[in-house]
C-alpha cells in the first residue's frame, strides 16, 4: 500500500503504472475543511532521510467525494481515506461523511500528525486521549477503522492496545519522527513551522522495532511503515509480524516504487519456495 | 506529454567553466516545452536520498531512442555527485515535468532574461522562437564574465542586438544586472510602444521579483520560472509551494506541479 501523504490522491501515479495493482492506495490526510498547510519552506534533506512539516495542506472531505473518489473507482484501486480533525466532533464528521462512500475499504485514523498542533497528536500521545478519539469515530462509522499511530511515544505497545480496545480493527505504524534542522549560518530553523516529521530510511530501524513491539502486543492486523525503500526491507517488516506494509518517502525518489516493491516480494516468494504469506509473516526467529 | 520514470546513460557529462552540461540517452524520445524539468538521481545508496531537479536544456533521438541533455551548476551535494559521474553511468529520470511557458499565437517582442544559471530555462525558449524565426532578445546576468554561458550555447546568439550581456562586476557587458539592463531595454521601447513585449524569466527570485515590478506596471505579460526545493517533483508531497493570489486570497500552489512557470502577476513576492 501507499502511505499517506506520500501518494497524493493517487491519480498522481496513473501515468506511471496501473494504480489497481497496489494492495491499497491510502489519499492524502482529509480534514472536514480544505486546509492551507504551512508556510514554505516546507522539506529538508537529512542524512537518508527527510523532514517536512506539509501542515496537512488537503482539498476538504465533500471536494474528495465528488471529485476524486469517483476517479479513483474508476482507475480500480482500492483506497483508503486518511482523516484527522481538529477536534474529536470534526474527526467524527469526516468519517460519518465517508461512511456514505460505498468504495471506501476503510478510513484510517491519523492520531499522530507531529506537524499541526490539531492533526492528532495531542489525542495520539497517550493512552487515554487515543482510546477516547478511537471510540468516538468507531461509533461514527461502520467502515473498517484503522488508526495511525504516532512514535513519538515511550510505550508503543500501550498506545496500540488502546487502539485496539477502543474499536480499532487495524494499527498502523510509525507515523513521522518530530525532528529539526536548522541553518548556522542564518540561525534560522529550516522549516517554517520550526520542527517537522522525519521519514527515509534514516527511521527504518526505529519503525521496525515499533512494529514489532505493537505486534506482540495486539491481536488485530499491524500495518507497518518507515523507511520502506525496497522489497528486501518490506520483508523485514512482515518478518516481524506486519500484515502488510504502506511505502512513503520512496515514493518521491522512484514513483515506480510500491509496484517495485510488489514485484519484488512475490519474486522473494517464488525463490524461497514459500506459497503463504503466514509461512512467512511474523516468523521472526530470536537469538 | 505524460511524465515517465525512466533508467538513462550518460553520454558525456562535461565541465566547462562553473556549468557542467550532461547527455543522457534514454529509452524513447521525448517532447518537453521550455522550463518543463526533471527530477534525476545517479548515486549510489540513500544518502542524498531526493533526486535533483534539473531544467530539461535540449532532448532529441531518432528511431525509438531518446537523447535528454541538461546544463546545471554544481550548488550541493546532489550536485557535486551527478558531476562526478561519467560516459556509461546509470541515470534515473522522471520527466517532463511540470508546466513550461506559454507562447500565446499573437505576434509579439520577446524578452527573455537569464540570471545565474536560469539560462537553462531560458535557452530552450530561445531555441524555440528561433526555430519560429520570431522577434527575440535575451538578457544574461551573472556575477562576473566566467559565470556567464559560453557564447556558442545561445540560441540565435549572432543576431546583432539580440543577446544583453550583464555582470555585476563589469567585466562583460553590461555593468549592473540584468533586470537593470531591463530596465534601460523598457525605457528605450517606450517610444516605439510596449503593447507587443512579453518577457519570460528564470533566475534568482530576487532577479524575477524585480523583472515583474519593472514590467507588470507597464502591462507586459511576465512568466516567470520559479525554483524550489522539492521532494518528489511531480506533485504529490505538497513540499515545493509558493504562494499566489486566488482573487483576493493568497493560496499555496505547487511549483513542481501548477510551476514552475508562473504569470508573474499571481506571484506573491
Amino acid at each position: 500500500m501507499s502511505a499517506s501523504g506520500t501518494f497524493g490522491y493517487g491519480l498522481e501515479f496513473t501515468p506511471f503504472y496501473d494504480i489497481s495493482r497496489l494492495g491499497a492506495v491510502i489519499v492524502k490526510g482529509l480534514s472536514l475543511l480544505p486546509t492551507p498547510g504551512n508556510a514554505p519552506g516546507r522539506i529538508v534533506e537529512t542524512p537518508a532521510g527527510m523532514l517536512n512539516a506539509i501542515g496537512l495542506q488537503n482539498i476538504g472531505v465533500e471536494r474528495f467525494v465528488h471529485e476524486v473518489a469517483p476517479r479513483l473507482e474508476d482507475a480500480g484501486a482500492v483506497y483508503v481515506a486518511n482523516i484527522y480533525g481538529r477536534t474529536t466532533e470534526e474527526y467524527e464528521a469526516v468519517a460519518r461523511r465517508l461512511s456514505e462512500v460505498p468504495a471506501l475499504a476503510a478510513i484510517e485514523l491519523n492520531a499522530s500528525c507531529p506537524n499541526v498542533k490539531e492533526g492528532g497528536i495531542s489525542f495520539g500521545s497517550t493512552a487515554g486521549g487515543l482510546s477516547g478519539l478511537t471510540r468516538r469515530v468507531r461509533a461514527a462509522t461502520g467502515k473498517p477503522l484503522w488508526v495511525k499511530l504516532s512514535p513519538n511515544v515511550s510505550d508503543i505497545g500501550a498506545i496500540a492496545r488502546a487502539a485496539e480496545e477502543a474499536g480499532a480493527d487495524a494499527v498502523t505504524l510509525i507515523n513521522t519522527l518530530v525532528g529539526m534542522a536548522v541553518d548556522p549560518r542564518t540561525r534560522r530553523p529550516m522549516l517554517s513551522n520550526v520542527t517537522g516529521g522525519l521519514s527515509g530510511p534514516a527511521v527504518k530501524p526505529v519503525a521496525l522495532r515499533m512494529v514489532w513491539e505493537a505486534c506482540k502486543a495486539v491481536k488485530i492486523p499491524v500495518v507497518g511503515i518507515g523507511g520502506i525503500q525496497s522489497a528486501g526491507d518490506a520483508l523485514e517488516f512482515l518478518l516481524v509480524g506486519a500484515a502488510a506494509v504502506q511505502v512513503g518517502t520512496a515514493n518521491f525518489r522512484n514513483p515506480n516504487a510500491c509496484v517495485e516493491i510488489v514485484d519484488g516480494i512475490r519474486d522473494f516468494f517464488v525463490r524461497e519456495k514459500i506459497s503463504r504469506l503466514d509461512d512467512y509473516r511474523g516468523k521472526l526467529l530470536l537469538p | 506529454m505524460q511524465a515517465k520514470f525512466v533508467h538513462g546513460k550518460i553520454l558525456h557529462n562535461t565541465g566547462r567553466g562553473i556549468f557542467y552540461r550532461m547527455e543522457v540517452a534514454i529509452p524513447d524520445r521525448i517532447d518537453f516545452v521550455p522550463g518543463q524539468f526533471a527530477m534525476v538521481s545517479g548515486w549510489p545508496g540513500n544518502d542524498p536520498l531526493l533526486p535533483r531537479p534539473l531544467a530539461i536544456f535540449r532532448s532529441g533521438g531518432v528511431r525509438g531512442k531518446g537523447t535528454v541533455e541538461f546544463v546545471y551548476k554544481v550548488v550541493g551535494r546532489g550536485t557535486a555527485l551527478l558531476s562526478g559521474l561519467h560516459a556509461g553511468d546509470p541515470l534515473a529520470l522522471t520527466l517532463p515535468l511540470g508546466h513550461g511557458f506559454e507562447f500565446p499565437g499573437e505576434d509579439r517582442s520577446w524578452w527573455l532574461v537569464g540570471g545565474g544559471v536560469g539560462f537553462s530555462s531560458v535557452f530552450p525558449a530561445a531555441a524555440a522562437l528561433d526555430g519560429q524565426r520570431a522577434d527575440f532578445e535575451i538578457f544574461l546576468g551573472a556575477r562576473t564574465r566566467d559565470q556567464l554561458p559560453p557564447g556558442e550555447w545561445i540560441p540565435g546568439g549572432a543576431v546583432p542586438g539580440r543577446v544583453h550581456l550583464c555582470t555585476d562586476d563589469g567585466t562583460a557587458g553590461f555593468f549592473g544586472t540584468a533586470a537593470a539592463a531591463l530596465r534601460d531595454r523598457i525605457d528605450r521601447g517606450k517610444s516605439s510602444g510596449l503593447a507587443r513585449v512579453a518577457i519570460l524569466a528564470c533566475g534568482p527570485r530576487e532577479m524575477l521579483k524585480a523583472v515583474a515590478e519593472l514590467a507588470l506596471p507597464l502591462d507586459i505579460r511576465v512568466q516567470v520560472s520559479l525554483e524550489s526545493h522539492m521532494a518528489c517533483g511531480f506533485g504529490v508531497c505538497w513540499g515545493c509551494v509558493t504562494a499566489v493570489r486566488d482573487g483576493e486570497k493568497s493560496v499555496y500552489r505547487r511549483v513542481c506541479r501548477e510551476g514552475p512557470v508562473f504569470d508573474a502577476k499571481g506571484v506573491v513576492w
